[in-house]
């Protein structure tokens, strides 16, 4: 019987209901000075723990994330014994009560951005032939590649600087309501932005207002916006283990 | 549960899957495909250098600080390695997107 961890709550309170973790099994908590770690009871290998699973690990927090400040361990965290829990609670529980108090009362939300990213690279490319020299003559192999790589040098140059523009624009609508935020730039050509922001409870209705007033100011990007979630991209300190 | 909101989920979808789905998780080697694996491996570091190279010349021609000499000759060099990069991709049934690795948390290699 192995050990299933979904994180850890600010409280060694716990909630009077009872809530399903992975595959029914009741979650139960392992109380540790004003902390706990919550778990469940798993029979089977890592293996077993299916990416459909991160639905019932997503439930867990969610609920737990009603009552406390959660700190996510990562999806398919899976200890063998019960010893080698506790020992890690208690080994680390200086950086999980520092990484508490500063998630304490925030969520993370997800804001992805896709841009015509192909159709702009065409535009530059077309911009570029236009003004580009084209009375090249009988140039030799080597100088002709190194011509050809040092246009396309240029044209990613100028995508990314307009990408950069781009994302300064999108980023100030949210910055200012986020304590942190961790921004993931062309992930691909059309994707973007992916960016991750903490925010405070408080704030997160203006941090959506932010949002529906961004989407209402430009037509020609696709937005998603997700939230609230656990902060899984705000937690300092990498404790989980397969 | 967070709320999802957005006005075009078949673009995320697609852009989404997009991005995840070349990269594997892990380089699969066992002994059927070890030559695979491995000249996945050695290929996308091969490949790395060749950008890394590449991108090192683009600065320099930039500054101007190359002679047309030295164009000519790094301008061979890439070409030949682009070349011999592309046979062995042809040889070993890889394709141009499989040249990368997830870094986990640091991102992708390329």
């Amino acid at each position: 019987m192995s050990i299933y961890i979904y994180g850890i709550i600010d409280s060694n309170d716990r909630i009077d209901e009872s809530i399903k973790g992975l595959n029914g099994i009741p979650v139960s908590y392992i109380p540790y000075k004003d902390i706990s770690l919550v778990i469940s009871s798993f029979n089977g290998d890592i293996q077993d723990i299916t990416k459909i699973k991160v639905l019932e690990h997503e439930d867990v927090l969610d609920r737990l994330m009603e009552k406390f400040t959660v700190l996510p361990f990562r999806f398919r965290t899976l200890y063998n014994r019960e010893e080698d829990v506790v020992s890690m609670l208690k080994d680390f529980y200086n950086d999980f009560s520092e990484d508490l108090g500063r998630l304490r009362n925030k969520a993370e939300f997800d804001i992805k951005v896709i841009w015509s990213g192909d159709k702009i690279i065409e535009e530059i490319t077309s911009d570029y032939d236009r003004d580009r020299d084209i009375s090249a003559g009988d140039e030799s192999r080597g100088k002709l590649f190194m011509e050809q790589a040092y246009n396309k040098y240029k044209i990613d140059r100028e995508f990314e600087e307009r990408a950069n523009i781009c994302i300064t624009v999108i980023d100030n609508f949210f910055s200012r309501f986020a304590s942190e935020k961790k921004l993931e730039k062309l992930k691909s050509k059309n994707l973007l932005l992916d960016a991750f922001y903490l925010v405070d409870k408080e704030r997160q209705g203006d941090f959506k207002e932010a949002f529906d007033s961004l989407k209402a100011s430009s037509s020609d990007l696709q937005y998603l916006f997700s939230g609230p979630w656990p902060p899984y991209n705000f937690v300092r300190i990498e404790y989980g283990k397969d | 549960m967070g709320k999802i909101e957005t006005n075009s989920p078949e673009m995320f979808i697609e852009e989404m899957e997009r991005i995840n789905s070349p990269l594997p998780e892990r380089i699969n080697t066992g002994p059927e495909n070890i030559e695979a694996g491995l000249g996945k491996l050695v290929l996308t570091l091969i490949e790395l250098i060749r950008t890394l190279m590449e991108r090192q010349a683009m600065r320099r021609m930039e500054k101007g600080s190359l002679s047309d000499i030295e164009i000519e000759r790094i301008g061979e060099t890439l070409m030949k390695l682009e070349n011999k990069v592309q046979e062995l991709k042809e040889l070993l049934g890889i394709k141009d997107e499989e040249l990368n690795l997830n870094l986990g948390p640091l991102g992708n290699l390329m």
